[in-house]
């Protein structure tokens, strides 16, 4: 079959029937070349404004999570990831080995809000087994700040406990009646709010033994 | 040959993609190497090696190094196993305390705490394996009463934390942190 004779037009001599991807093209080197340096400043730009933004974060990736609590078993061993090791090196932090004890962070409530140094916060609940632990309010990147009693920590040795062992603690900037965790005075704006959990001398550093594990819950009393 | 527009973003976004990715990756991995001051080098600024130095109280605005419980006292020591093993002895009256070795990385390489010590008083020796084979040929005679760490890292730190129930108990505690010896024995 042969398909029927089309008059052949002068108007459109210069074009073809050959698809787009096998006509010829006349090269465009300033093109290219303005696409490849694009290519490598966007693709360099991206990557360090990403390991930046994972690096500010402060918050090694290989979490175990209980309620609100974080601990990084992990972090300052050979297992760590390379985050964790990076984080840990830029910030020239030394983490508790596992042989001493494990710290926990919290930056949320049980129920997920963020943490916010001008509202006071109940802590209440059973820990796991230790010999000791320490109960400390810093800022988000860990640093403590002036309280009004002079002190920025709790230690499990002077805590008045329920005959169960379980323990009711405020966390407020003004002195509380019982067990009392000050809280920064003058907490600069969008400081933050980290409790940090130190259990020395517990079993769960040692084994992974978090599940089943009791951390105490952080509730919001009462906010500005 | 040339590709059609769609083709040639696609491409371009790609490329951009995996470099950034290989680029995020290389940071990451570099960081360690080219952070102008780690922990080991932190440490250095409050005394001489070799010898426990006392760290300031941990207080707010004054923290001497990033993460310290306020409720401890610290003590921290400078170490180079180039020089010989390192011998660590403590002996401090608090109901606990901690040490933690960790190499000029920060990463731990052994940690203790009064109660895995074993008795009252701490008595470790860490070397690298070339010393622990010497020692192995003719063992000291109180190898029993020793914990014995080998290590293949040349230097680091060891530190100590000191838990301190009241502040009356601040001044003894810091006696038996300045009298915990670390030092070089002579090979």
């Amino acid at each position: 079959m042969t398909a029927p004779w089309q008059p052949v037009s002068e108007t459109d001599y210069h074009t073809t029937d050959l698809p787009r991807i096998l006509q010829p093209q006349r090269p465009a080197p300033l093109r290219s070349l303005f696409a490849i340096v694009l290519v490598l400043i966007c693709g360099s730009l991206l990557g360090v404004a990403s390991a930046y933004l994972v690096m500010e974060r402060e918050r090694p990736l290989a979490a175990v999570r209980m309620g609100p609590w974080e601990a990084y078993p992990t972090a300052g061993t050979a297992d760590a990831d390379p985050y964790s090791i990076a984080i840990y090196t830029r910030g020239a932090v030394i983490p508790l080995a596992s042989g001493e004890g494990l710290a926990l962070f919290a930056r949320t409530e049980t129920d997920g809000r963020r943490l916010d140094p001008a509202c006071s916060y109940r802590i209440r609940g059973q820990t796991p087994t230790a010999r000791l632990w320490t109960l400390t309010a810093t800022d988000e990147h860990g640093d403590l700040m002036e309280t009004m009693a002079g002190r920025t920590h709790l230690t499990s040795r002077q805590l008045l406990r329920a005959p169960d062992g379980r323990f009711d603690i405020i966390a407020a900037a003004d002195a509380q009646p019982g067990n009392w965790l000050p809280l920064a005075v003058s907490p600069r704006e969008g400081s933050g709010l980290i409790f940090t959990l130190r259990l020395y001398d517990a079993p769960v550093t040692t084994g992974a033994a978090f599940d089943g594990a009791t951390m105490p819950d952080i509730e919001r009393v009462t906010c500005p | 040959m040339t590709l059609s527009a769609r083709a040639s973003w696609t491409i371009g976004i790609l490329a951009t993609l995996m470099l950034a990715g290989i680029v995020h990756i290389l940071v990451i991995l570099t960081i360690p190497q080219n952070v102008t001051h780690t922990a080991y080098s932190d440490v250095a600024a409050f005394g001489p090696d070799r010898v426990f130095n006392l760290l300031p109280d941990v207080e707010p605005g004054s923290e001497a190094l990033p993460a310290l419980d306020p409720a401890m006292q610290h003590a921290v020591c400078r170490f180079q196993l180039a020089d010989g093993p390192v011998q660590f002895t403590a002996s401090i009256p608090v109901p606990f305390w901690s040490m933690g070795l960790f190499d000029s990385a920060g990463q731990a390489i052994y940690s203790l705490n009064n109660r895995t010590a074993g008795s009252e008083t701490l008595s470790m020796l860490l070397l690298s394996p070339e010393q622990l084979s010497i020692l192995r040929q003719n063992p000291p005679e109180n190898l029993e009463d020793l914990i014995v760490i080998e290590t293949d890292r040349t230097e680091g730190f060891a530190l100590l934390r000191a838990f301190v129930p009241h502040e009356i108990y601040a001044p003894e505690t810091e006696t038996a942190l300045l009298a915990a010896s670390c030092r070089t024995l002579a090979s």
